[in-house]
């Protein structure tokens, strides 16, 4: 079959083939993190303290007194809890994660979003910002002009507020910097392969280009927002009568990209694509590095997806990871 | 005729006991949550899942586990004689059914209330033992898709031929009259999780040809487990390096 | 052609922006085709098989070959079918019957550009060709083509894999043992150790060119599909004849418009067939390495 990585398909030549073993290798080998190990299938015995006691985590389930993997993944050990890790999988929310997310429907006082997880999640319409003031009683108007905020397919950024035992997780927007998503590309990534950070929203001023990293591997690449939100404009846009200032959409609907805008926002998109495929971390700094190299490299945005710019980029990765070691 | 020459050999060339080559790939589609392939000698099937994801028709959710579906396709080149099959012919819909019946007992579904799973099974190329090909695929693709599961299924097939218990049948055999057995196993849990058989057979017979599958079914499990954990370093290495 | 696929008006606006400045999502200028990879041989048990990746898009197509009885009133000619399947491995929605629409639409507009007309003049291999015996025995090749991943541009896609399948075709030598009289019957025995392959420089390969906002795109991915006004498919061949024609969508084209996109099809195909040959002779030679 073609040379695959997950995502991306291309042709290596045989001195490519061999750059790319020996890259990946380095990879591989470089000091880090991951025991060796750690690594369990399905249905594999999990070495656990029976006698000191421990606690069952996700991925794991008990069988005639033994623990069982029931994911194939990491073990991770923290303290007494024991939980496997699987790689890929649908997204695992945790609150307070930052998402991006799709809107799949329009339901009375709640929008229902799809942020590549087990269930679509729930934007309760008491969660949103409105216009009036930041604490007010929703109206029978609200309810009704609820397309005004959010249609089918918008696709918005927004926090996870909670988690249900039934598995079902509630979402809200209540910061100016959540809201309807404009002026930009998603790209999707495996979730694994987002770290939680302090961070989710990345301003690249030097661009002029906004990168929201959404835990649940969905990535939005756009134009800078016209007017960071602070408190003045807050109170300004909340005194307003129409929803789509409370948006937040009236300024960055009206973005005229411009050509270089638009191909900064491309190879970036591209760069997280590449990324994406090789498995490796989708990083705000490995991001904008891989950028900044690419430009080096004198690479077109067109050749980003061919065998040598995939080649180069581990080839990279390599060299980054045996510095650290 | 006869599938067995002087010599012990079968029309293949292999011994009775002697599984057809394995061969298997992981992450062959990227839309789907998982995907895998899988090949048994000559057979060639694709398994894809699409899921843990919001049920589609809400009528069917289940409030306390996952809603679990399959199908089950043949590609018109897949066998010797093309044919056309249309959608929903017997065979077909049996074994959606089995496939579904024998991957929902194996998905540890009240861990995902609410959810829908949807596994799709695509024959590129039958030579015999499809059935079992098509366990081992979707068992592949959910692992894949980091579906919990109780254990891993591995599946494998068995007939008896010239008075000899054959392991691993080719079409030919499969043709050849004599029973065909198909075994799924958890391995760990060392339990029986699918047994069909067509044919009349006595009753010793139909344990040798049962234990034969099964542990053609364990050989399968070990490979299954090896391309796996070999799946799982790759992408763990990938993502953060290796600590020695 | 684009199943379960909603974008927002955002996304909808920044897309037809891109295609208007030549710029699109991936970095592609508008008459720009993905890279694509072919692997040949991979249905052992058919006479001829290719898998096709474009991007997201990936097909699988066959050739096999019957021999049957020449077409009534051509005893000159051998016959051609074409049939796709979408596998639901590529959407959920093409479960059950789901797939069907495509799958006809597919194989609809694939017959059109590949069996010629009536006459079985200007079909993608020279018919005459496929003749064993003439009046009595020929052979038929069935194309079959399934989808199993979709990213857009699925017909352009398939004529590549059937090409290719074509390429890697080998026709078993027939010997006719008896029955060359005009009344009798013949009977014949295939030769499976000796194989001849079939002809493919007539076959031509699909451009489809893509409509969106007053600009038009070559390779649309299924995001910029369900963009689309309308979209016009040629079938071109090596030496640049038009073999067919399809044109979707509800918007109605000024004329010198699709004049337009005909010629951007037939300058496009002809670095597209270069691209294709040697992808082909790539594949099998690595085949013929293994």
């Amino acid at each position: 079959m073609g040379d695959a990585m997950r995502g991306a398909h291309f042709r290596l030549s045989p001195a490519q083939k061999q750059r790319m073993l020996v890259a990946q290798e380095r990879c591989r080998d470089a000091a880090g993190s991951v025991h060796s190990s750690a690594f369990v299938n399905v249905g594999d015995t999990i070495p656990v303290d029976y006698e000191n006691g421990y606690l069952r985590g996700h991925g794991t389930q008990v069988v005639d007194g033994q623990l069982l993997a029931t994911v194939c993944g990491v073990v991770e050990r923290v303290n007494k809890l024991v939980s496997v890790r699987p790689l890929r999988a649908r997204y695992n929310p945790e609150t307070g994660d930052v998402v991006v997310g799709r809107v799949t429907e329009v339901a009375p006082k709640r929008w229902k979003v799809d942020v590549n997880s087990r269930q679509d999640a729930q934007l309760m319409l008491s969660a949103v910002n409105l216009p009036g003031g930041i604490q007010r009683r929703r109206t029978a108007t609200d309810e009704l002009n609820m397309r005004d905020l959010f249609t089918e397919n918008d696709l918005i950024s927004a926090e996870v507020q909670t988690l249900h035992q039934d598995g079902s997780l509630h979402l809200h927007t209540r910061s100016l910097k959540y809201g309807k998503l404009e002026s930009g590309q998603l790209v999707k990534v495996a979730p694994y392969l987002i770290k939680r950070l302090k961070q989710h929203f990345h301003q690249l001023k030097q661009y002029g280009v906004q990168m929201i990293l959404g835990c649940n591997g969905y990535v939005w690449i756009s134009a800078l927002p016209q007017s960071t939100p602070d408190i003045a404009t807050d109170q300004k846009r909340a005194n307003t009568e129409s929803l789509e200032a409370a948006a937040g959409t009236a300024d960055s609907q009206n973005v005229e990209i411009s050509r270089e805008l638009r191909e900064r926002i491309c190879r970036l998109a591209n760069v997280v694509r590449v990324l994406g495929a090789c498995g490796f971390l989708i990083h705000p700094d490995s991001i904008v590095d891989t950028y900044e190299a690419s430009l080096s490299w004198g690479t077109e945005l067109k050749h980003m997806f061919s065998g040598e710019f995939f080649v180069k980029v581990v080839e990279r990765e390599a060299e980054q990871r045996s510095k650290k070691g | 005729m006869d599938f067995i020459s002087p010599e012990g050999l079968r029309l293949d060339g292999r011994r009775p006991f002697e599984l057809r080559q394995l061969h298997a790939e992981i992450g062959v589609l990227d839309n789907a949550d998982g995907s895998a392939t899988f090949e048994m000698g000559n057979t060639k099937v694709i398994a894809v899942v699409y899921g843990p994801r919001e049920v589609q028709n809400r009528s069917q959710q289940q409030l306390d586990h996952a809603l679990v579906r399959c199908e089950y396709s043949m590609a018109t080149f897949s066998t010797g004689d093309r044919r056309r099959r249309g959608k929903g012919d017997r065979r077909g819909t049996e074994l959606s059914l089995v496939i579904r019946q024998t991957m929902e007992a194996a998905i540890l579904t009240n861990l995902l209330p609410r959810s829908q799973i949807d596994i799709f099974v695509q024959v590129l190329q039958a030579d015999g033992g499809t059935r079992a090909c098509c366990i081992n695929a979707a068992a592949l693709a959910l692992a894949d898709a980091g579906i919990p599961m109780r254990d891993l299924v591995a599946s494998c097939s068995a007939g008896y031929l010239n008075s000899t218990p054959l392991l691993d049948l080719n079409y030919l055999e499969d043709s050849g009259g004599g029973p065909d057995l198909t075994v799924a196993l958890f391995s760990k849990l060392d339990k029986v999780t699918l047994l069909q058989m067509d044919a009349k057979v006595p009753l010793d017979v139909f344990e040798k040809v049962m234990n034969l599958a099964s542990e053609g079914a364990k050989a399968v499990t070990q490979f299954l487990r090896e391309i796996l954990m070999e799946n799982t370093k790759k992408l763990a290495f990938a993502k953060e390096p290796l600590k020695v | 052609m684009v199943v379960g696929l909603g974008l927002s008006s955002a996304e909808k606006s920044y897309i037809a922006g891109g295609i208007a400045v030549d710029l699109r999502g991936d970095g592609r200028g508008r008459h720009h085709f993905r890279d694509f990879s072919i692997d040949t041989s991979i249905i052992p048990q058919a006479n001829g098989s290719a898998r096709l990746r474009l991007g997201g898009t990936d097909v699988i197509a066959s050739v096999k070959a019957e021999l049957c009885a020449p077409p009534p009133g051509r005893p000159h000619h051998g016959k051609l079918e074409i049939n796709v399947e979408c596998s639901p491995t590529a959407a959920p929605e093409f479960e059950g019957r789901g797939g069907e629409e495509l799958s006809m639409d597919l194989s609809r507009a694939l017959q059109r550009s590949f069996l010629g007309g009536a006459s079985g003049a200007g079909a993608a291999i020279d018919l005459a060709s496929l003749v064993v015996l003439e009046g009595k025995l020929c052979w038929m090749l069935y194309f079959d083509g399934l989808v199993l991943s979709s990213d857009g541009n699925l017909l352009d896609a398939l004529s590549i894999a059937m090409k290719a399948a074509l390429s890697n075709c080998g026709l078993p030598k027939v010997e006719i043992t008896s029955g060359t009289n005009p009344e009798d019957d013949a009977d014949f025995e295939l030769n499976e150790e000796e194989f001849t392959p079939v002809d493919t420089s007539r076959f031509p390969v699909i451009v489809t060119l893509t409509k969106v906002g007053k600009h038009y795109i070559v390779d649309a991915t299924a995001e910029e599909e369900s963009q689309m006004t309308a979209a016009v498919s040629v079938a071109v061949n090596k030496k640049g004849s038009i073999c067919g024609l399809t044109k979707r969508g509800g918007t109605g084209l000024d004329p010198s418009v699709l004049l337009d996109m005909i010629s951007v099809a037939k300058r496009v195909s002809q670095t597209l067939i270069t691209s294709i040959d040697a992808e082909i002779s790539a594949a099998e030679s690595r085949h013929d390495d293994q």
